[in-house]
């Protein structure tokens, strides 16, 4: 028996892998050029259409490992391009004559998941790929037509997927590859079983991608459960955060306070487009209110809206009709509008991971972006936390903040 | 003055004469000034405004740039320009009042009365004014990217196109410095009329355009739903604000519109892809025809020269080195390749190897799965290492090696240092080797006394200067003290004694030295020798040795070694 053969025995037999450091794999290729990669051409158009140019360190490592077949979790900060990179290595691997449901892509929210089918519509745009969003809050019947007509990707969230997949609507032996978002949340507590219940439904050894910006350890350890020696590609926590995005925190004494200074920095927000994250729904409805009371213009999106003005609201958003939009953390993760170029923080997130998805939402794709914490004095303890843990600078705010947006 | 109509002044009627009189008295300074050359307001105040256009709209580098040029000292430039604002603001305000002095209130609040000030020149400044603006329409006129924008203040300004979004911004930082500055309210006034009447209008416009794209959004959702065809990009997009690639198409979402711009797009791609074969070829057919062309001429040059006509191959003929360059070159490339491949091969076998285990490897939660079970059983032929782990797990606690000394050891580096250092008497084993590290340096006092008597016998001084670790290191694991009878009995074997006399045992074994080295009157002889401890270990052993046959015949009873005190 080799060596290699023996630790990779060791991987699938041992147990607690807490002591376990892992790291990217080695026989990882870097391949400079998307003309490199052996894309189809129609693929390529659509990347280059797109508005990518040349692929970013996650694609130029990732894409080739998946569309090869083989399992992969890949790490990258966030806005660095890791959607498209699995809508890319999807693309390649799809089989356009075969009118079924080769690839199923899981993420944590239902805007996200129509997102991803956007992204995978735009850089298939020459390939004539069928993609549909099957997620909550839709007309159920709308969702069976759509996926009886034959999608080639279904891009989607656990409980609507897993519902179509029981109805036997969306069937799954064709199915070769599952793509898990935002990795971590879906691995996380509330989401584990629907992916369990999902993945017991698809061909076993499956194609697995794992993607995330953040992929804590006890994350990583589990992954041998449903994944066969995965690839790693992945980023040491002191190299998540992004140069482009200029950390800065605000103190104030009271609570009270966040509101004023809010409203002191409204127009530095409306220079182009401003996040504004609380911690709970009651809280961005009541920060809302208030701030239209005081005759300010914005508009607020959490899960307890209704899905149609939640697709309003992110139209308004997208097409840049509203500027500031005040949010809970369904926003946190892997929105893409490339105008947001500064997040607020008016609670600082409940953990580590969520302050990088959060101040993700901008500086998007090599963007600057900026990202402002509200802090209490009690506060202050976890931000410098966040700021140890993650080996960034988080200064207090400078007066020409707005110059750095 | 208009005290009668706004507020009342307390004065004497002396003071208000003496202050008459002196106004009476400037203002007749001002006439005449005003009439010399020089100093007519009316020729001078133009050309300020002209320049401070002109200065405006340089951008702010190049104004410092010039500054710098001209040697200026900036901090007075900067005073000068602030009076020359503060003037000119102040001018603004006073023409303001004065054109709005009948009907304004708040004219009452200034000392000057603008009603007779106005009676008195109204004519000069209308013709300044008039003046300006026909110079800014001249200007305009002449170059066309220079516009024309009002202030907060109602002056008509003028900068380049290019700068006018960062002038009107200023623009409005200094309406809001004016709204919060009380001392002048006049301005108030009209901002405070302007968002009034435009914030609702505003507001209401931009939730009618809402409205209308969201109506226009829901209808383009329900055709989307309708249609039971494929979906596309444009389908989705909604007026996003997305920047997308420079080759970025917007298709139409009707299908066949969008077919055709398909097809037109293909043939489009086609035709420069043909264009550029087309050029390609041109280019070589030119670059060939030209040196041709030049080959024929240097031919008829040498000819002329009588020279004769050049060897064709010759150009394509290559020196020695270069050939023998080529030659290692190639070698080398091909030894390169040759190694590549090897490693190619190499990884692909490993490669095939990793892949026949990927496909034994069943997940987790891949069990129960149609046609997993088979794979299952075929798997659970185990490895050595599965085996004994399994076997591990079923035994029984009691039967298990100790904790710490056999699979605790196994992980550690402590294992093999650990048999080194463990004897009987050592403290447990489950302790790390960092846990027992730190006493061997500095042992327990009970042995250090132990041994200093004997060490102070063998060599007769300051022992307390020879700093010897490894021996205080090695009394602490031997802690078990050699009983005395043992040393002196004579049927021992001559290996063994020479060990027991090793300077690090116990004082007993050290039989007392007869010689009249040793009881002579000069013990110090031995001083010098002692730096190298080793030295001395070794010539005492031998001279112990030689001396053997003697001190176990004319052994001195115990109470006699003295070096035992």
């Amino acid at each position: 028996m080799t060596a290699s053969e023996v630790s990779f025995n060791r991987k699938i037999i041992s147990e607690d892998l807490s002591n376990v450091e892992f790291d990217t794999s080695e026989d990882v290729e870097v391949i400079p050029t998307f003309d490199s990669m052996g894309l189809r051409d129609e693929l390529l158009r659509g990347i280059y259409t797109y508005g990518f140019e040349k692929p970013s360190a996650i694609q130029q490592r990732s894409i080739q490992p998946i569309v090869k077949g083989r399992d992969v979790i890949a790490q990258a900060q966030s806005g660095t391009g890791k959607t498209a990179t699995f809508s890319i290595s999807i693309l390649q691997s799809l089989d356009t004559t075969l009118r079924e449901t080769q690839v199923l892509v899981l993420s944590p929210t239902r805007e996200l998941a129509t997102q991803i089918q956007k992204v995978i519509l735009a850089l298939g745009d020459f390939m004539n790929v069928q993609c549909h969003a099957c997620i909550g809050g839709t007309n159920l019947g709308e969702d069976i037509r759509k996926l009886d007509y034959g999608q080639h990707v279904v891009s989607g969230t656990p409980g609507r997927v897993f519902d179509m997949i029981r109805r036997r609507v969306l069937r799954t032996r064709s199915i070769k590859m599952l793509v898990l978002d935002e990795a971590d949340e879906m691995l996380n507590k509330g989401f584990k079983e629907q992916i369990y219940d999902v993945y017991r439904y698809l061909p076993p050894a499956t194609q697995v991608v794992l993607i995330s910006a953040t992929l804590p350890h006890e994350i990583l350890e589990m992954t041998s459960k449903f994944m066969t020696d995965p690839i790693r590609i992945l980023v040491k926590r002191d190299e998540l955060t992004l140069e482009g995005i200029k950390q800065f925190f605000v103190a104030v004494e009271r609570e009270e306070w966040k509101f004023d200074t809010l409203c002191d920095l409204y127009d530095t927000l409306t220079i182009t487009q401003a996040v504004i994250f609380c911690n709970t729904k009651r809280k961005v409805d009541w920060l809302t209110q208030k701030m239209q009371e005081a005759n300010f213009t914005v508009s607020s999106m959490h899960g307890d809206m209704p899905q149609k003005e939640r697709d309003n609201i992110m139209k308004e958003f997208r097409s840049g009709q509203s500027r500031v939009l005040i949010t809970t953390d369904v926003w946190a993760r892997g929105i893409d509008v490339q105008q947001v170029s500064l997040v607020i923080n008016y609670d600082l997130p409940n953990n580590r991971e969520l302050y990088i998805h959060r101040i993700g939402r901008s500086g998007r794709f090599g963007r600057k972006g900026v990202a402002i914490n509200f802090v209490k004095s009690d506060d202050i303890r976890i931000l410098r936390d966040i700021e140890q843990y993650y080996s960034t600078q988080i200064d207090e705010m400078p007066m020409n903040v707005a110059d750095l947006i | 003055m208009n005290d009668q109509r706004s507020k009342k002044i307390l004065f004497n009627k002396s003071s208000l004469l003496s202050l008459k009189a002196e106004l009476l008295k400037k203002q007749e300074e001002v006439q005449d000034k005003k009439h010399l050359p020089q100093h007519r307001v009316d020729s001078y105040k133009p050309p300020v405004a002209k320049a401070k256009n002109v200065k405006d709209t340089e951008k702010p580098g190049k104004r410092s740039f010039k500054d710098n040029l001209k040697a200026v000292d900036t901090d007075e430039l900067e005073a000068c320009r602030k009076s020359k604002l503060a003037l000119e603001k102040k001018a603004e305000l006073y023409a303001h009042l004065a054109d709005g002095a009948g009907n304004s209130e708040l004219s009452g609040r200034f000392l000057v009365d603008f009603n007779t000030k106005k009676q008195q020149e109204p004519e000069p400044e209308c013709k300044s004014s008039q003046d300006t603006d026909v110079t800014y329409q001249s200007y305009e006129e002449v170059e066309s990217e220079w516009t024309e924008f009002t202030d907060c203040l109602g002056r008509t300004r003028k900068c380049l196109k290019s700068d006018l979004d960062l002038y009107i911004k200023r623009d409005q930082e200094l309406m809001q410095t004016m709204i919060k500055d009380q001392v002048k309210p006049i301005e108030e006034m009209p901002e405070n009329e302007v968002p009034q009447v435009e914030k609702p209008l505003l507001v209401q416009k931009t939730n009618d355009y809402l409205q209308s794209l969201r109506e226009k959004w829901e209808e383009k959702e329900r055709e989307l739903l309708a249609k039971d065809k494929d979906i596309h990009y444009q389908d989705l997009l909604y007026d996003e604000a997305r920047i997308h690639g420079v080759s970025y198409f917007s298709f139409s979402t009707d299908e066949a519109e969008r077919q055709k711009q398909m097809e037109a797009l293909k043939k489009q791609r086609q035709e420069t892809l043909a264009a550029q074969a087309e050029a390609e070829e041109r280019r070589r057919k030119r670059d060939e025809l030209l040196a041709a062309r030049v080959a024929a001429a240097r031919a008829r040059q040498r000819a002329r020269a009588g020279l004769p006509p050049e060897d064709p191959t010759k150009e394509n003929e290559k020196d020695f080195t270069t050939c023998l360059l080529e030659f290692l070159t190639q070698q080398k490339n091909e030894a390169d390749n040759k190694a590549k491949e090897e490693e190619k091969k190499i990884k692909e076998e490993q490669e095939k190897e990793r892949q026949k285990l990927r496909d034994a490897y069943v997940r987790d939660w891949d069990i129960g799965k149609e046609g997993v079970e088979g794979k299952v059983k075929k798997f659970r032929e185990m490895t050595q290492e599965e085996y004994v782990e399994q076997q591990r797990a079923k035994r029984i606690e009691e039967f298990a090696p100790i904790q710490g000394s056999c699979r605790d050891g196994s992980n550690y580096t402590f294992d093999g240092r650990g048999k080194v250092v463990a004897p009987d008497n050592y403290p447990p084993l489950s302790k790390s080797w960092t846990d027992v590290r730190p006493k061997v340096k500095t042992p327990p006092p009970p042995i250090i006394s132990y041994t200093e008597p004997e060490e102070k016998g063998l060599y007769f001084s300051s022992k307390k200067s020879m700093p010897k670790p490894s021996v205080q290191y090695k009394n602490f694991v031997k802690a078990q003290p050699t009983p005395i009878e043992n040393e002196i009995s004579d049927d021992e074997s001559e290996a063994q004694r020479s060990e027991e006399r090793n300077p690090e045992a116990n004082h007993a074994e050290i039989a007392p030295p007869p010689t009249y080295d040793y009881y002579g009157p000069v013990p110090k002889k031995y001083k010098p020798q002692k730096p190298f401890v080793s030295d001395i270990r070794e010539a005492y052993a031998q001279g112990a040795r030689s001396l053997e046959p003697k001190s176990s015949s004319e052994r001195l009873p115990q109470h006699y070694d003295f070096t035992f005190d």
